[in-house]
């Protein structure tokens, strides 16, 4: 009975594994891991990383001879690092970093660097696998080293060089990009920088000489632990300097967009009024950009996702809530012509974005200024998209421009030959379809502009 | 006790002493470079910085109030 409840994501750590029980995420230790837990909860370095906000807290349910019962603070949304944008991903990385060089200092390791190790929870990045820390054996070298080039070191410098679409390189190999392939795509030059050239290309070369070696595993190799923590320091440092050079040429999005201040404002009153009428305490910005709507509500809003297809936009808006110390938003990169899928082992290591949507279960689906581009660049049906939506949102807000607004020409345009295709596109056929899978609440024009905002409700069959 | 669940990797092992080496030529002339800008007057705060240094405060360890959001 148990091992059906076992989570599909928790399978290779022979220490213990995560289950659902009636909806709560609760850690299942083996008495293969006893000595290591009970010597770190005596020494208190638990409540050390708890303290410093390091490690998801946890409280002790049940001890018996077979097996410790944990019950983990909840994370309402768990994104994965393709989902990440770069500086989230530097965040993960120097998370990482930061904590091995404290369990180092406490006689402790950890003993995997795995970058779904971590997630953004209160508005920041937080090690979420308690079960990773292991006793420190004097002058052992780091196990997790190889693992924390390939899931860390090697993305963040490929999205330096490549742009951060790298990122997403992690949906594919989700135990760090092979190291073959990170060098033969990296640049000449990154063999002149010493950090780069000993941690990526000298690592592969040896890797891949001491492939063969079967009988290696026995052999101990010696690091005392002073030379450890410099390279968990020269990482650290080199990390934290490392900065996109799209970063800058980032400009705001919404000076950009083709309707009125007063158009804007009226917009976001709307929503507003909305949002206080349904008394929404959890939303998803689908297409949120830097989270601006969000931001400008009046009502407190428990948790909000704020996903946008633009990993820069991402990056903005994570800064911001870093900058104002924001706890309510969730932040991460969407695509929704391309949402993540399942993937890992049975297709259910990692969760899709729609199951997780699914059971998150928002009050209130915000989609502004969205629909025109899954219309007309992704040339999904009307009636598609009604379907997704109604797939996780009980409530839907969404932004309908017209066949005359601007970007909606433009869209049209680039279609030149193919364009009569799309004589769909009005808000005539929008509504009937979408009125197939919602009830109408509410339906204003924006003045001064093509668009009008349309407040539905799903209907429950 | 390790619990081999994953390759650590066997040239990742034995590289670690050499690339630490390395990481101790970069740190120190970091510092020294640090401290020569500082002799002379050449530092600027950055108060524009997201992330801290990587040693964690004794002050949050220690701190036995619960966290409390802004």
């Amino acid at each position: 009975m148990e091992a059906n409840k076992q989570h599909k994501s928790s399978f290779r750590d022979p220490s213990g594994f995560v289950f659902l029980e009636d909806g709560i995420v609760k850690r299942k230790m083996f008495p293969n891991y006893f000595p290591v837990y009970n010597k770190l909860s005596e020494l208190q370095f638990y409540n050390k990383l708890f303290n410093s906000g390091l490690l998801i807290p946890h409280k002790e349910l049940s001890a018996s001879d077979s097996e410790i019962i944990l019950l983990p603070e909840q994370i309402p949304f768990i994104t994965y690092p393709y989902e990440w944008s770069f500086l989230q991903f530097k965040e993960a990385a120097l998370l990482t970093l930061k904590l091995q060089k404290y369990c180092l200092l406490n006689e402790v390791t950890l003993k995997d660097a795995s970058a779904f190790n971590v997630t953004f929870h209160n508005g920041k990045a937080v090690f979420i696998d308690t079960l990773s820390f292991d006793l420190y054996i004097e002058n052992t070298p780091w196990r997790a080293y190889k693992q924390f080039i390939m899931h860390f070191l090697g993305p963040l410098v490929l999205s330096y060089y490549h742009g951060s679409q790298s990122l997403k390189l992690m949906s594919t190999f989700i135990d760090g990009i092979p190291l073959p392939m990170l060098t033969s795509m990296l640049p000449f030059k990154t063999k002149l920088s010493p950090t780069l050239y000993t941690n990526i290309h000298l690592l592969a070369k040896f890797e891949d000489k001491h492939n063969e070696d079967t009988h290696g595993g026995s052999t101990a190799y010696s690091l005392s632990k002073k030379a450890q923590l410099k390279i968990i320091e020269n990482l650290y440092d080199y990390i934290k300097n490392l900065h996109l050079k799209e970063e800058t040429e980032w400009s705001d999005y919404y000076s950009k967009i083709n309707y009125s201040d007063k158009a804007f404002q009226q917009k976001a009153l709307i929503i507003d009024t909305w949002i206080q009428k349904s008394k929404a305490k959890t939303l998803i910005d689908v297409g949120g950009n830097d989270g601006t709507f969000v931001r400008k509500l009046s009502q407190p809003i428990d948790h909000a996702l704020v996903c946008d297809i633009d990993p820069n936009a991402i990056d903005v808006n994570y800064k911001k809530i870093k900058e104002r110390k924001e706890t309510f938003i969730t932040t991460f990169v969407l695509d929704v012509l391309n949402p993540s899928a399942g993937i890992g082992f049975e297709n259910a290591e990692r969760e899709s974005f729609i199951n997780r949507a699914r059971n998150f279960e928002p009050d209130v689906t915000l989609a502004l200024a969205i629909i025109h581009h899954i219309s007309l660049s992704g040339n999904v049906p009307f009636k598609r998209s009604a379907q997704f939506f109604a797939l996780f949102s009980k409530k839907l807000i969404i932004e309908f421009p017209d066949r005359n607004d601007s970007w909606v020409q433009r869209l049209l345009t680039n279609k030149s030959d193919f364009k009569d295709h799309f004589d769909f596109y009005n808000i005539t056929n929008f509504e009937t379809a979408y009125l197939e899978r919602f009830e109408l609440i509410e339906k204003l024009k924006i003045e001064d502009s093509e668009r009008t905002m349309f407040l539905l409700k799903r209907k429950e069959s | 006790m390790y619990l081999l669940y994953f390759d650590p990797g066997l040239g990742a092992m034995i590289i670690q002493a050499l690339v630490a080496a390395v990481a101790g030529v970069i740190l120190f002339s970091k510092n020294l470079l640090y401290k020569l800008k500082l002799f002379f007057g050449l530092v600027k705060e950055d108060s524009n910085e997201l992330f801290d240094d990587i040693n964690v405060s004794e002050s949050d360890v220690d701190k036995n109030e619960k966290r409390g959001g802004e």
